[in-house]
C-alpha cells in the first residue's frame, strides 16, 4: 500500500503539469476536448493524492518504521487514533494532507460546474493544477518526501510528542488546513476572471460561499488551537503571539476583510482592484502559513539552513504568484474601473472600507511584528525581540475600532447616511451604552481597556438586537405571523445578512472574554498536605483550596505513560463546597520531559486554574514517602474565559446559517445562466 | 468635491494611526536579544546597561539547577552557546515550562543585578526543530 502511495505521488506530478497546460491552452483556444481533459486531470490528481495519503496512513497503522516520517511521529504503543492522525502530525505529511484537501475541494468545484460557468472552468482547472504542481515539486524534490526511507530499520518509532496527544490538537490542524485550502478556490476563480476578462462580480457570486466556508474553518481552527494551548500547555494562556499563531491569524484577517469588501463590489460595483488584491493576498498568506507553521523557520535561524531548499522553493512560488497577479491586474486595469464612487464619509461603503483598512492594517502590524526581528538582524546585525507587549499595544486599539464598526456598519445607510438615519439608529444605543458603562464604572470596573471593550461590545449587541427586533416586528405585522415564525422567516429569507449579524454577536462575546484577562489573578504558594490557600476572585468572593496530598501511580502502560503524580484539592467558594480539583505531573515513556496537567473549574464568571508547578521530591513522592508531599502550586483566576469559547459557538451557528443553501441563493446563481454565450462554446455539450 | 476630500483624510488618517501604533509599539516594547558574552561586554562598557531589560539566550549548565526549598525560586547557571566559559548565575521566579531540563537551551528575559546574577522574569525553552526527532535520536533505538 505504501509503495503504491509513493508511486502515486510520482505519477501525480506529470498529470498536474499536463492539466495545468491543458487548462490554460484550452481556455485560450476554446477547445472543448482540451478543457474536458484538464478538468478530468483534477479528478486524477485527487485519486493519486488519496492513494498517497492512504499509503502514509497504512505505514503508520502498520508500524513501518523504515520510513523516516513514521519513525519520527509514531511508536508501537501509540493509540490507533493518533497513528491515523500521523498524516498531519509533521511537516512532510502536512504538505501532502494540504494537497489532498485542496484536491477534494477542486474536484467538488469541477463537478459542480461541469455544465456551467464554462468561461471560468478551463482557467480554474489550470490555476489549481499549477498549485498542485508546486506542492508536488515540494514534496518530491525539497527533501520533505514523506516516503523517504531511513538507511536502517529502527526497532521502534520516536512516538508522538505527548503535548500533541490531545483531542483538540488532533482536529486543530485539519480544521485550519480546510480553511487554508478552501480559500484557494476563490483565488482560482479570481485568476480565471482576470484571464478570461469577465470582471463583473460574477466570480464573486460563484465563490462567496467558498470564502465563507474558508473563513468559518479558519475561525474554528484558530479557536481550537487556543483551546488546546489553554488546556495543554499548562500556563493558563491561550495566545502567545507566537510566529506560528500569527501565521494562521494573517489570512484570517485578510479573509475577513475580503468577506466584507466583496459585498461592496456586488452591491455597488466598486473596489474591483482591491478585491483582486485581497483575494490574492489571502491566498499567498495561506501558503505562507502552511509553510511557516511546520518549518519552525522563524524560531531559529538554524532551521533556515536545514530547510534552505524548501524555503527557496516557497519564496520562488510566492514571488511568481505575486508577480503574475500584479501583471494580470495591470493588464486588466481598464476593465477593473469602479462603476460608482463613494459619495459620503458617513455611508455603509465607507464603514466597510474602514473595516477593510483596519483589518489589513492589523495584518500588516502582525506580519511586521513577526518578521521585524529577522529584518532588523539582517540590516543592523543586532538581534532584537518584539513580543506580546508589541502585539497587544498595536492590536488592542485596532481591535476595538473594528468592534465599533461591527455596530456601525450594519445600520448606517448606503451611499449617504442622512442625519435622520444616524439619529434614528444610533441615539438610543449610544445613550444606553453610555449609561450601562457608567454603571459598570461606578460598580468598580476601572480597567480602561476592559471597560472600553465591554462598552463597545454592548453597543454592537444593542444595535444588532434592535435590528433583529425591528425586522421581526415588521414581518409579523405585514405577513400577520406570530413573532417566532416571523423571526424564523426573517432569518431564512436572507441568511447571509442575519447569519452575519449572529457572527458579529459571537465576535463580541469572544472579545468580551478576551478582555476578562485584564482581571486575571495569579497566586503562587508552597504547600504541605493540610495547608489551605486563599485566592480572591475579582468578583468579590474567595476560593479556599485545601491541599489533600499526592497520589502517585507508576507504569500504567496506557498512552505510553511512565508515571503520574496527582495533587488533590478540596475547594470551597466562600462557604459553598465545590467539586474536588486535581492537577498532576506525568512522565511519558516516549519523552524525556515531565508534563503538567492542569485542573480547571469553569463557571460563566471565571475559570479557577490550578498548575502543579513543582514536586519537592519527585522520587520520594512516587514511593509514597509521607515526607515528600510538598508542592509548589500556582493558582490563576481567569475571568470570563468561557465566553471566548461560547463566542466561538455562536460564530459557528451564524456561519452555518449563512452557509445553508437557500432558494434565494440558487436564484442568484441561475439568474445569469442565460446570459452566457460561451456556455455552449466551451465543451459543455 | 468637498466630501471625497474629507473621505481621503479619513483613509490617510487610518493609515497614519496604524503606522504610528506600529512605530511606537516597536520602539517601546522591543528588547535587545543578546548572548551572555554580548551582555557582559555591554555591561562592562556601560554599567547603566544593567537597568535595561534584555533577552538572553544560553544553555543551562547541567547539574546546576536547584530549587530554593519551600520557595518559588529556581537558581541555575547558564553559559554562552558558543563559549562554555562565559556565563552567569540566574534566579528565576516563576513556574518552569514542561520543556525545561538541566540541558535546555533557554531564552531568559530580565536584567543583570549588581551582584552579577541575572534576575529572570520569564523563561522559554528553545528546541531546534519543534516537534521533530533527529536522525541521531532514531539511531539510538536501532537494535544492534
Amino acid at each position: 500500500m505504501t509503495v503504491l502511495g509513493e508511486f502515486a505521488l510520482w505519477i501525480a506530478l506529470p498529470v498536474a503539469i499536463w492539466g495545468m497546460f491543458l487548462g490554460f491552452f484550452g481556455g485560450k483556444t476554446q477547445r472543448g476536448d482540451l478543457v474536458l481533459s484538464a478538468e478530468r486531470s483534477i479528478y486524477a490528481v485527487t485519486f493519486l493524492l488519496s492513494l498517497a495519503s492512504i499509503g502514509i496512513i497504512a505505514a503508520f497503522l502498520g508500524d513501518k518504521y523504515q520510513y523516516w516520517y513514521v519513525a519520527s511521529y509514531s511508536n508501537r504503543d501509540l493509540e490507533t487514533f493518533y497513528k491515523f492522525a500521523g498524516l498531519w502530525a509533521g511537516q512532510r505529511g502536512s504538505l501532502l494532507f494540504w494537497a489532498l484537501l485542496l484536491s477534494i475541494f477542486a474536484s467538488i468545484t469541477v463537478f459542480q460546474n461541469r455544465n456551467k460557468n464554462r468561461e471560468f472552468m478551463p482557467y480554474v482547472a489550470g490555476v489549481l493544477q499549477g498549485i498542485f504542481t508546486f506542492f508536488l515539486v515540494v514534496l518530491l524534490f525539497a527533501k520533505v518526501n514523506p516516503f523517504q526511507k531511513l538507511a536502517f530499520l529502527p526497532a521502534d518509532g520516536q512516538g508522538l510528542n505527548p503535548q500533541l496527544q490531545n483531542y483538540w490538537m488532533t482536529i486543530h490542524p485539519p480544521t485550519l488546513y480546510l480553511g487554508f485550502t478552501a480559500f484557494t478556490i476563490p483565488f482560482a476563480f479570481a485568476m480565471a476572471a482576470l484571464l478570461n476578462g469577465r470582471l463583473d462580480s460574477r466570480w464573486i457570486v460563484l465563490t462567496r460561499r467558498w470564502v465563507l466556508l474558508s473563513w468559518f474553518f479558519l475561525s474554528v481552527g484558530i479557536l481550537l488551537g487556543m483551546r488546546w494551548a489553554y488546556e495543554e500547555l499548562g500556563w493558563g494562556g491561550y495566545w502567545f503571539w507566537d510566529p506560528v499563531e500569527n501565521a494562521s491569524l494573517l489570512p484570517w484577517l485578510t479573509a475577513t476583510a475580503f468577506l466584507h469588501s466583496i459585498q461592496i463590489q456586488e452591491k455597488r460595483g466598486m473596489l474591483k482592484v482591491w478585491n483582486m488584491s485581497l483575494v490574492s493576498m489571502t491566498f499567498l498568506l495561506t501558503i505562507f502559513a502552511t509553510f511557516l507553521t511546520r518549518s519552525g523557520l522563524i524560531q531559529s535561524v538554524h532551521a533556515f539552513a536545514e530547510q534552505l531548499r524548501i524555503a527557496y522553493i516557497f519564496l520562488a512560488f510566492l514571488g511568481t504568484v505575486t508577480a503574475g497577479v500584479v501583471v494580470l491586474i495591470l493588464y486588466r486595469l481598464p476593465k477593473l474601473q469602479s462603476e460608482n464612487r463613494i459619495e459620503s464619509f458617513l455611508s455603509r461603503e465607507s464603514a466597510f472600507l474602514f473595516n477593510n483598512l483596519i483589518l489589513v492594517g492589523a495584518a500588516f502590524a502582525v506580519l511586521w511584528g513577526t518578521i521585524f526581528p529577522l529584518i532588523a538582524e539582517g540590516v543592523t546585525g543586532q538581534k532584537i525581540s518584539v513580543g506580546p507587549p508589541f502585539f497587544n499595544k498595536v492590536n488592542i486599539p485596532i481591535g476595538l475600532a473594528l468592534l465599533a464598526l461591527a455596530g456601525i456598519g450594519p445600520v448606517i445607510g448606503w451611499r449617504r447616511a442622512s442625519k435622520r438615519n444616524l439619529r434614528k439608529n444610533f441615539l438610543v444605543p449610544l445613550v444606553a451604552t453610555f449609561v450601562i458603562s457608567a454603571t459598570l464604572w461606578i460598580l468598580g470596573v476601572r480597567h480602561g481597556v476592559a471597560l472600553t471593550t465591554w462598552g463597545i461590545g454592548l453597543f454592537v449587541l444593542i444595535i444588532t438586537g434592535v435590528e433583529f427586533w425591528k425586522g421581526t416586528r415588521a414581518r409579523a405585522r405585514i405577513e400577520k405571523e406570530p413573532l417566532p415564525v416571523a423571526f424564523y422567516h426573517l432569518v431564512t429569507r436572507n441568511r447571509r445578512r442575519w447569519g452575519g449579524y449572529i457572527v458579529h454577536v459571537g465576535i463580541v462575546l469572544t472579545f468580551a472574554g478576551l478582555a476578562g484577562a485584564s482581571y486575571n489573578q495569579d497566586v503562587r504558594k508552597h504547600l504541605m498536605p493540610g495547608d489551605t490557600m486563599n485566592v480572591a476572585s475579582p468578583w468579590g468572593h474567595t476560593y479556599h483550596l485545601t491541599y489533600e496530598g499526592l497520589s502517585s501511580s507508576i507504569g500504567r502502560g496506557q498512552r505510553n505513560l511512565d508515571w503520574q503524580a496527582i495533587a488533590l484539592f478540596s475547594v470551597r467558594e466562600g462557604n459553598k463546597a465545590l467539586p474536588n480539583m486535581t492537577t498532576e505531573k506525568r512522565k511519558y515513556v516516549t519523552a524525556d520531559q515531565i508534563m503538567t496537567e492542569v485542573g480547571i473549574h469553569t463557571t460563566p464568571e471565571e475559570d479557577l486554574y490550578l498548575i502543579l508547578s513543582a514536586l519537592d521530591n519527585p522520587s520520594g513522592a512516587l514511593n509514597n514517602d509521607p515526607n515528600a508531599q510538598g508542592i509548589n502550586l500556582q493558582v490563576l483566576v481567569k475571568p470570563l474565559v468561557i465566553w471566548i469559547w461560547w463566542g466561538g459557538l455562536v460564530l459557528v451557528v451564524g456561519s452555518v446559517i449563512a452557509l445553508w443553501p437557500s432558494a434565494e441563493r440558487r436564484r442568484d446563481l441561475e439568474d445569469e445562466a442565460p446570459e452566457e454565450p460561451e456556455a455552449v462554446a466551451v465543451g459543455a455539450t | 468635491m468637498r466630501k471625497p476630500g474629507r473621505f481621503m483624510v479619513g483613509l490617510v488618517g487610518v493609515a497614519a494611526v496604524v503606522s504610528y501604533l506600529i512605530w511606537t509599539g516597536v520602539s517601546n516594547t522591543m528588547v535587545y536579544y543578546l548572548t551572555p558574552t554580548e551582555l557582559l561586554a555591554r555591561v562592562k562598557a556601560d554599567p547603566s546597561f544593567r537597568n535595561v531589560g534584555v533577552k538572553v539566550s544560553g544553555k543551562v549548565v547541567a547539574g546546576t539547577v536547584e530549587r530554593v526549598p519551600d520557595q518559588l525560586v529556581y537558581r541555575f547557571k547558564v553559559h554562552d552557546l558558543s563559549d562554555p566559559a562565559v556565563g552567569f548565575q540566574v534566579e528565576y521566579h516563576g513556574t518552569l515550562p514542561d520543556t525545561f531540563t538541566d540541558q535546555s537551551e533557554v531564552v531568559l528575559e530580565g536584567r543583570l543585578d549588581g551582584n552579577g546574577v541575572f534576575q529572570a522574569t520569564s523563561l522559554l525553552t528553545k528546541c531546534g526543530s519543534r516537534y521533530e526527532a533527529s536522525q541521531q535520536d532514531l539511531r539510538k533505538d536501532v537494535k544492534s
